[in-house]
């Protein structure tokens, strides 16, 4: 909208023509990311995701064990579960990773979010939560002293829409 | 990131686009008010969704948006008369109406009636509260008025600007819904712009740079809610409503006004930035209302006779680096609004989301994509109405506020985070 003559540095350099020399290689490293499903029908949310392509992500349920479902606050032993059925201590799993995002959609899995955030804080991971529910106000609790982020949606593909958006 | 095809999806807005067609289920602003005054004052031209038109006042007060050009040879109608009820092309005199249609072709015998079957392509333009707004979908499906607040408060508490920007609007929008950038960007401006200067809610804001965030679905969209920490046990939470496709409520700090802003594409690389202004229950104060008129909170200053900022890309925003050595401003950019608009031009004019890293910080701008996505592709396959369009989701407001630890905003904001007349905004 302005004359050639009167062309600033902003102007040059933010035109159309200019993003082609924008260069182009990798910026960030892959994210390495865990997905944890905290109870049954979180599982069905994760599962779905875990089934398409995904650079780096990994996808788990908690291994079911009584004390999954203990109360928040409490200190439980957490057991990861690969969908290939592996189990995995949680404290290993935790070793290369970035981001932790949580799946809830009930107040099962609450005291095993609490340490899983926890044990996230400790090792400075970036965690996430995915509340997808309304019955689940325990686990919010739990994740929200933790969570950078806490998404409270009915939309099940909001799992995906983050993991897309991170290049995980 | 986003795949290159969707990034295209979300930012093309022309006619018989899918994102096109999603912001023609809106009303939408067109023009602020004050840009026709008056019975036959000059005709404005206008660009919405990357179509051309203009804008007229006639003699009997009606407001007409029409197409902009002549159907006779394609003139401009902005050089035409705007007088005794119609807009005449300079040219040969074809005369419109403010439907468009055209009511005199002086070179036809007296008695034609060819010029009834001559119509230009128009769109309802209407007056609520300082702003002209339009609806450029299918006529039959017009949806009922917005319903915003700011535009139902007496005319001594609101005040609105526009301006242009040289950006997608996507890119725009997205920096209205992502709180982070604030104790940056616009740090300088929570110490000394007069219309944010003084609250409480400030020193939470800069001494807590790490915010967590919450987003909670809407009906018309999203409440997105940065947390940062306050006194033992509580928190302080700045929560921003934005309602589709593209408005959004800024969370109010302290008795200040309230404001926000609504995006409108010109076309797919420029954008119209309406600003408002509002106070729920008390007159802005003549300083206030002057300080917004000067161009300060989220308002800009622009050259006289438009709507261009006058810090814009052509001068580098007039950028000054000795104010940012000594801390007036974090970019060197005066001015909230400017410091926005110059981030979101140097992207480009479409930005390439192909090669963007977001965090997980960045959900709200996530969740916002994939609704609008979702919407228009409902409303291509569906005929679905998008959200947003019911005017019972303009009925929100923003707030501020601190709370105990274990509550949750969504929850303990319910009455709060609606508009309720007469009574104060949540702010602190």
């Amino acid at each position: 909208m302005y004359g050639q003559s009167l062309l600033s540095n902003s102007q040059r350099a933010t035109a159309r023509s200019e993003s082609r020399y924008r260069i182009d290689y990798p910026l960030v490293p892959t994210r390495g990311a865990r997905v944890i499903a905290l109870d049954k029908g979180a599982e069905e949310i994760v599962r779905k995701a875990a089934s398409q392509q995904w650079q780096s992500a990994h996808f788990f349920a908690l291994d079911t064990s009584p004390s999954c479902d203990s109360y928040i606050g409490s200190s439980v032993e957490v057991t990861l579960r690969s969908f290939d059925g592996e189990t995995i201590p949680l404290n290993q799993e935790l070793d290369s990773v970035d981001v932790v995002v949580m799946v809830a959609t009930q107040d099962t899995g609450a005291a095993a979010a609490n340490t899983i955030a926890a044990a996230c804080t400790v090792r400075g991971i970036m965690t996430a939560g995915i509340i997808a529910s309304t019955n689940a106000d325990s686990t919010v609790a739990a994740l929200r002293p933790h969570a950078r982020i806490l998404i409270i949606s009915a939309d099940k593909n909001d799992l995906e829409y983050l993991l897309t958006a991170i290049r995980a | 990131m986003l795949r290159a095809e969707v990034n295209e999806f979300l930012t093309q807005t022309g006619p018989d686009t899918k994102m096109g067609n999603l912001f023609r289920q809106y009303w939408i602003p067109a023009l602020l008010a004050e840009e026709l005054p008056e019975k036959d004052c000059p005709p404005v031209r206008v660009k919405l969704l990357s179509e051309r038109l203009i804008a007229f006042r006639d003699s009997e007060d009606r407001l007409g948006l029409i197409d902009e050009f002549c159907a006779h040879r394609g003139v401009s109608l902005w050089f035409g008369r705007n007088e005794e009820s119609g807009l005449r092309c300079a040219y040969h005199g074809w005369k419109y109406d403010v439907t468009g249609q055209c009511v005199e072709v002086p070179s036809e015998p007296s008695n034609s009636t060819f010029c009834q079957n001559v119509k230009l392509r128009s769109y309802p333009l209407v007056q609520l509260g300082d702003v002209l707004w339009t609806y450029m979908g299918d006529p039959e499906k017009t949806p009922p008025l917005p319903d915003f607040e700011w535009l139902h408060v007496p005319a001594n508490q609101t005040f609105t600007s526009k301006r242009f920007q040289e950006s997608n609007w996507l890119q725009a929008l997205e920096g209205g819904i992502d709180s982070s950038h604030v104790s940056f960007l616009h740090s300088s401006g929570l110490h000394n712009d007069p219309l944010f200067k003084g609250a409480k809610g400030n020193e939470y804001n800069l001494k807590d740079l790490k915010p967590f965030f919450e987003v909670a679905d809407a009906d018309g969209g999203l409440f997105i809610a940065a947390r940062r920490n306050a006194e033992e046990g509580h928190y302080y939470w700045r929560v921003t409503p934005w309602i589709m496709p593209s408005f959004t409520m800024v969370p109010p700090r302290g008795d200040h006004p309230v404001h926000g802003h609504f995006w409108v594409p010109v076309d797919d690389e420029n954008c119209w930035v309406f600003t408002y202004d509002y106070h729920p229950v008390r007159p802005l104060t003549e300083t206030e209302l002057q300080a917004m008129k000067d161009g300060h909170g989220v308002h800009s200053e622009n050259i006289p006779g438009t709507y261009i900022p006058v810090r814009n890309k052509s001068n580098d925003y007039l950028m000054d680096r000795e104010a940012q050595k000594r801390h007036e401003t974090f970019s060197g950019v005066a001015g909230i609004a400017l410091q926005d608009a110059s981030l979101q031009e140097s992207m480009g004019p479409i930005v390439d989301r192909t090669k963007e890293r977001l965090t997980t910080t960045d959900i709200g701008i996530v969740k916002a994509r994939a609704k609008l996505r979702q919407a228009a592709l409902d409303l291509a396959e569906n005929g679905t109405i998008p959200p947003g369009v019911n005017p019972a989701h303009h009925r929100v407001r923003s707030a501020s506020v601190v709370l105990p630890k274990d509550q949750a905003f969504n929850e303990a904001l319910k009455v709060e985070l609606s508009v309720q007349p007469g009574v104060r905004q949540a702010s602190v």
